[in-house]
């Protein structure tokens, strides 16, 4: 009977090929990197970084400053769109398309950052 | 017989589709991530359908019915974590191509101490993570069929761990998927069908509280874990049996099991330390987390943990491997932002109509099945009964495909990284971890859905997201430092849980701090983390490692 193994990408196999020092014969291999793909490494982490700290300012911002609008407002309360109290729509309803907005903006510059042809 | 309707259907479907999966499994690596072929729409509705669990089909609802409207942030934060995935960790996480957090420690600081210490936080997580699931089945299967609670406990324990074991991971797949279709349908349809039959005086009343104070109806309440009540004036109340009682007034403590029927007018108890629904500081859009008086920082505790939490979350993290790159990890954590946000429209129409409907179940403590008790109180006829299946049968897909990939990320730290295994041995650890959870999950009726769930959240957002997000981005981090962080952030988690459990409740700032240590134990654990790491000497690869993460192959 042959021997049965898992379909996996190169990748994967380079990973797996990397792990556990101490179950298999081969001893870990240290991660390594050309020089030329170093170089690219480094400009995608710094662009990436940049764009991950713009997003994560925002969603705080919108998930810390909405608490507080609320607080700071609670005349919010007694205002009412189609009879049920705002401050409710904008905790209950609010908060969900704007992440959607947020988490697809985002999606578009981390892709942006990685399709070949970008300036590098 | 409506139980059976209910459960059936979900039972056969999550087993047989278990069945099919096994057909093309053929390693360990088949078994834990399906072997990385998942589309990005079809991997969201898996994770969706995963994190979907008790905690949101039930909880949510029953939170707000028993805490407020602000109840309704936890699901925002439940939702958020998933920018917070997308923005930090999917892409150059998928890359590390590490099946757990255990193995990402390790392949990226090379480290068999780190690996193990992570191993052990993928069970405490999943431990409080797994209790409620187990626990609201017993819960709801009580509720609709009258099963005594362990009978649903041990049931959840059976199903949940064969079809895993049968099928592992790509049946759970194809599962989770299935699940959270079904469980949008089931959630939703009735949601608009309890909206319109309600009338328009009950939606009126529903956003328009008044104070629980009088009993509007004759109400039966079934204290199924017992109450202390405070009693202001002296209240007549008739037995199961018909008897009738005397609750003096003054403090009244009820046993586990007590029937009490109170008459319409008469005035309602109020449960010790608790505001009653429909107050004044019930309608406020902020979360007062124990009654401490500080509800902007409550509300802020419970966003830093939830949404910092998520990104840690095993069972969340391992669902990214079955990705076929980085980058469609990051288009499955992106899908799933909007999968969720459909969904969390909803448990807030839930909260507020069982506050009208049923809100008794806040005397009772069991506000947990405020969801499934709903249909019934408010159409006694064959359509009631209908929804309640229909909702009963939501409630079990939401903990059996919870549960199904936190078992599965718990055998899977006993026996990948704790003991490294084979097949046999993942599935037999399988069994083993579903045993001790049905045992857990028996004494712990009390304990909020909600609640229990948080806890794992605090706990994965102060160990693993300052593991993960420092690993991805600072080649800075050293093995020291992160084992020192993961520690710290164990400790103080697990210190600030047993101390809710255990010890009598301060006051104040103090107590959100200690219900809710997020907002302290987070920012400790990256403290340490980071000056653990200045302090010892990264490896010469160390900076190759963080970099490897971040090229995209083409």
């Amino acid at each position: 009977m042959k021997r049965r193994v898992a379909v996996m990408s190169p990748q994967t196999r380079l990973a797996l090929a990397q792990r556990r020092p101490d179950r298999h014969d081969r001893p870990w291999r240290r991660p390594q990197l050309d020089p030329v793909a170093a170089e690219r490494a480094v400009i995608f982490h710094r662009r990436q970084l940049a764009r991950a700290v713009t997003a994560l300012a925002l969603l705080f911002a919108l998930l810390f400053g909405l608490p507080l609008l609320l607080a700071m407002w609670p005349e919010l309360d007694s205002v009412r769109l189609a009879g049920i109290p705002l401050s409710w729509l904008m905790l209950a309803v609010l908060p969900y398309p704007a992440m959607v907005a947020l988490a697809r903006w985002q999606l578009r510059r981390a892709e942006a950052v990685e399709r070949p042809g970008a300036p590098e | 017989m409506i139980a059976l309707l209910a459960v059936l259907p979900v039972v056969l479907a999550t087993v047989l589709i278990g069945v099919r999966g096994v057909v093309a499994m053929r390693s360990t690596s088949d078994f834990l991530v399906a072997s990385r072929r998942v589309s990005p729409l079809l991997n969201a509705a898996a994770v969706s359908g995963e994190y979907l669990s008790a905690a949101s089909f039930l909880g949510v609802a029953g939170l707000v019915v028993k805490d407020g409207v602000g109840a309704l942030w936890y699901p925002v934060g439940f939702t958020a974590g998933y920018i917070a995935m997308l923005v930090l960790v999917a892409a150059p996480m998928r890359r590390s191509g590490a099946l757990t957090v255990p193995d990402f420690a390790e392949a990226r600081l090379a480290s068999a101490a780190l690996r193990k210490l992570a191993a052990v936080v993928v069970l405490v997580i999943g431990l409080l993570y797994l209790v409620p699931q187990f626990r609201t089945t017993g819960l709801v299967l009580g509720v609709v069929s009258g099963a005594p609670y362990w009978v649903g406990v041990v049931l959840a324990g059976a199903v949940v761990s064969t079809t895993l074991a049968l099928g592992g991971m790509r049946a759970a797949t194809y599962v989770q998927a299935f699940q959270f279709c079904l469980k949008l349908v089931l959630f939703i349809v009735p949601a608009v069908w309890l909206v319109i039959v309600i009338g328009p005086d009950a939606r009126h009343d529903a956003v328009h509280p008044v104070p629980y104070t009088v009993f509007e109806r004759d109400t039966t309440v079934k204290f199924r874990v017992g109450a202390t009540l405070d009693v202001a004036t002296d209240t007549e109340a008739r037995t199961e049996d018909g008897r009738a009682v005397l609750l003096p007034a003054g403090r009244r403590t009820l046993p586990p099991g007590t029937t009490l029927t109170f008459p319409a007018g008469a005035p309602v108890p109020q449960v010790h330390g608790k505001h009653p629904p429909g107050g004044a500081a019930w309608q406020r859009p902020l979360l007062d987390l124990q009654g401490a008086g500080h509800a902007l920082f409550g509300t802020f505790a419970v966003l830093i943990a939830t949404m910092l939490g998520t990104m840690g979350l095993p069972h969340v993290i391992v669902r990214f491997h079955t990705s076929p790159d980085g980058r469609a990890a990051r288009r499955t954590a992106a899908i799933t932002v909007a999968l969720l946000g459909g969904f969390y429209l909803f448990p807030g129409v839930y909260g507020v109509l069982g506050r009208v409907v049923v809100p008794q179940l806040y005397l009772s403590g069991t506000t947990d099945t405020v969801v499934v008790a709903l249909p019934g109180a408010v159409d006694g006829g064959p359509a009631g009964t209908a929804f309640t299946a229909l909702l009963t049968a939501g409630a079990f897909a939401a903990c059996f495909a919870t549960s199904l990939g936190l078992l599965l990320v718990v055998s899977g730290a006993l026996s990948h990284d704790l003991a490294p295994g084979t097949l046999r041995q993942l599935r037999v650890s399988v069994f083993g971890a579903a045993a001790v959870v049905v045992l857990l999950a028996l004494p712990a009726t009390r304990l909020d859905a909600g609640v229990l769930v948080t806890w794992g959240f605090t706990v994965a957002a102060s160990t693993f997201c300052p593991l993960l997000v420092l690993g991805i981005w600072w080649s800075r981090l050293t093995r020291a430092g992160a084992l020192a962080g993961v520690v710290v952030g164990l400790v103080a988690t697990s210190a600030a849980i047993a101390a809710t459990l255990f010890a009598p409740p301060p006051h104040g700032w103090l107590a959100i701090a200690v219900a809710q240590p997020a907002p302290w134990s987070v920012p400790l654990a990256f403290a340490t983390m980071v000056a653990v790491s200045l302090r010892s000497e990264p490896p010469s690869w160390s900076t190759a490692a963080m970099l490897r993460l971040h090229l995209p192959i083409r």
